[in-house]
């Protein structure tokens, strides 16, 4: 795969998967997605259960080989060129540690197959969340283990780091917490971020862009702002819904009895004096294409057609 | 990689390094006590055949049972099944168990290179041990070769000696890795590779009769090959015209009445036969051909090895999850 360069023209994008499939005989869990992720972005990836978030992210990383299609990480191709390898760091969903290792061998397994290391960061962010280095991984509380591994993570510095469900299975405090060293590093770094999430209450004051998976196909793909700019819920009459609808961009349209709300995509929608007009918000976005898995919103436009 | 190497797989060296040196101390008290035994018993021409030597022969058969029924017996077979369910399936079954597979392989190091240092090291510390464990045995045999003679014959320790332990052990290292890649799972491996070398060690065994042409003697010689050490691969009858048959003409030579079932009267039907030219052959592979056997055995569980070998790394390449 040749780097294309993103919107800005700076350098290659983050993240470029062109019609990626995924089939585990014959279930196809991912289906030819195509997008791409701009440098310096926290992108929020979401959908539904058994939608193929795992899988994508697996594929991101190189654990999983596309059954067609590519995907490269700032231009590397995954699976080919060792350099996506270092340049990506991962947190599975079950943040996977040696539960027999001390929390010095944990440091000690980075710093030796990364060529990258930060043992400095490493031990100062260990430091401030007051984990002993001497501490058995097995010992630690679950928010520890999980904030061991988001360590290990960036001190590898890596340019796209990928989180499987960070939040999952976090008390409050410890989400705050995950959410709040995450943020610190990405505004220090400018790495991307590309991270899970089926909880899109969360997504909304971290994440800047926005991917949708449902049922294997990609839904969504864009800014979060210009995603919400450019989408409006028009409310009205049943009867004159087809005339409205005519003229508008609609993605989904549902009518409960003798009233009709239709999402539409474009700047400023101009609809008749019976209908009102409002903004989305994130979550209501992503819930009205998740129920209409047809619908899809995909920028930059050169994606799909 | 090699610090992390050590760090997963050290329980496993060490164990296997502490269970070397307390059955090296055992061989090696074995040794001083016969050695010291015909040091206070010197019987000239002894130990040996001879009538006069029963008594010391007796007590160095006594002591070299001892050993060989508590540990070298059950050895040939139980080595390599250890090794290969505590060494190998638990290098990527307990990986995949505890999902640390996806942090292991998730580092800038590829998956190529982690297995593939994983893999080379501790084979190279599973000869070391095997060999370690054959220069042992080697050597204590040494100590009582007059009284049971060479370890060729004896399937058991022929699989001790020479370089056989080492192959063993390192086909057994690589069938367990190669198995935990495919079943993902450390106790289903460890016992899938238990199940495995349990039936390939038998029919190896079996298959060592095999690997020459066996050389052919008269029979009346039967006794003095076994003694050399030789392994008796069965016996045949030619007639006259020197043509292998199954039976010689049941008329020739009857035994007399009463003596159909005795040694003598068996012996004195062979040399009556063979007065008729039809003569008893024994087929035996003499004991000289210990290191070939040795290493046409070692070649055939290398080549297995490297099959293996080869399993492991594409199916842990393959990255299906």
């Amino acid at each position: 795969m040749t780097a294309r360069t993103n919107a800005s023209g700076l350098g290659p994008a983050a993240l470029e998967a062109v019609n990626l499939s995924k089939r585990y005989g014959s279930n196809q869990a991912l289906l030819d997605c195509t997008l791409t992720i701009p440098a310096g972005r926290v992108a929020a990836l979401v959908g539904p259960n058994g939608s193929g978030k795992t899988t994508f992210l697996h594929l991101v990383v190189g654990l999983l080989e596309p059954t067609s299609g590519e995907i490269a990480v700032f231009g590397d191709t995954v699976g080919r060129d060792a350099q996506a390898l270092t340049s990506v760091a991962f947190l599975a969903q079950d943040k996977p540690l040696y539960r027999n290792f001390r929390v010095r061998e944990m440091l000690r397994f980075g710093r030796d197959l990364n060529p990258r290391w930060n043992g400095e960061l490493a031990r100062q962010r260990l430091d401030e969340l007051e984990i002993p280095l001497d501490r058995k991984v097995g010992r630690l509380s679950g928010g520890q283990q999980t904030q061991v591994a988001l360590t290990l993570a960036l001190a590898k510095q890596p340019s796209l780091l990928v989180l499987d469900e960070p939040l999952a299975d976090l008390d409050p405090l410890a989400r705050h917490d995950v959410t709040r060293h995450l943020m610190a590093a990405v505004a220090e770094t400018g790495l991307t971020v590309l991270l899970s999430s089926h909880v899109v209450p969360d997504l909304a004051d971290t994440c800047d862009w926005l991917v949708v998976l449902n049922r294997g196909r990609l839904q969504v793909s864009g800014d979060i702002d210009e995603l919400l700019a450019s989408h409006h819920l028009l409310v009205g009459p049943a009867d004159g819904a087809d005339a409205v609808a005519a003229e508008q961009q609609v993605v989904t349209r549902h009518t409960v009895g003798r009233q009709a709300s239709l999402l539409v995509r474009g700047s400023a929608p101009a609809a008749g004096p019976d209908w009102t007009t409002r903004p989305v918000e994130l979550e209501e976005l992503v819930l009205t294409y998740l129920r209409d898995p047809a619908a899809t919103a995909l920028q930059p436009a050169m994606c799909q057609n | 990689m090699y610090w992390l190497t050590w760090r997963q797989h050290r329980a496993q060296v060490l164990a296997t390094t502490g269970l070397l040196v307390v059955l090296g101390a055992l061989l090696l008290a074995s040794a001083l006590d016969a050695t010291r035994y015909l040091a206070e018993h010197v019987v000239a021409g002894c130990p040996g055949p001879a009538e006069q030597c029963r008594a010391v022969n007796a007590a160095l058969t006594q002591r070299y049972g001892l050993v060989y029924q508590a540990v070298l017996g059950i050895l040939p077979l139980l080595g390599p099944a250890l090794v290969g369910a505590f060494w190998g399936a638990p290098l990527i079954g307990r990986e995949f168990e505890r999902g640390t597979n996806k942090l292991a392989w998730t580092q800038s190091v590829s998956v190529r290179r982690w297995l593939g240092v994983k893999v080379g090291l501790l084979a190279v510390l599973v000869v070391a041990a095997g060999l370690a464990l054959s220069a042992m045995v080697g050597a204590w045999l040494s100590v009582f070769d007059d009284v049971v003679g060479p370890a060729f014959s004896n399937a058991g320790l022929f699989n001790l000696v020479g370089v056989a332990a080492a192959a063993w052990w390192l086909f057994a290292f690589t069938l367990g890795v190669a198995v935990s890649t495919i079943v993902r799972r450390t106790l289903a491996a460890m016992a899938v590779t238990f199940a495995v070398i349990a039936l390939v060690f038998p029919v190896m065994v079996f298959a060592r009769d095999a690997y020459a042409e066996p050389l052919r003697a008269s029979y009346t010689e039967y006794q003095a090959i076994l003694d050399q050490g030789a392994i008796l691969t069965g016996n045949v009858w030619t007639d006259t015209s020197g043509r292998e048959i199954a039976d010689p003409p049941s008329a020739l030579c009857p035994p007399a009445p009463g003596e159909a079932d005795t040694e003598a009267g068996q012996r004195k039907r062979d040399s009556c036969l063979a007065g008729q030219g039809y003569l008893a052959t024994v087929e035996y592979h003499p004991a000289s051909r210990f290191w070939r056997f040795q290493w046409t055995q070692a070649a055939i569980l290398a080549v297995s090895t490297a099959l293996l070998g080869a399993v492991a790394f594409s199916w842990t390449l393959r990255r299906r999850q």
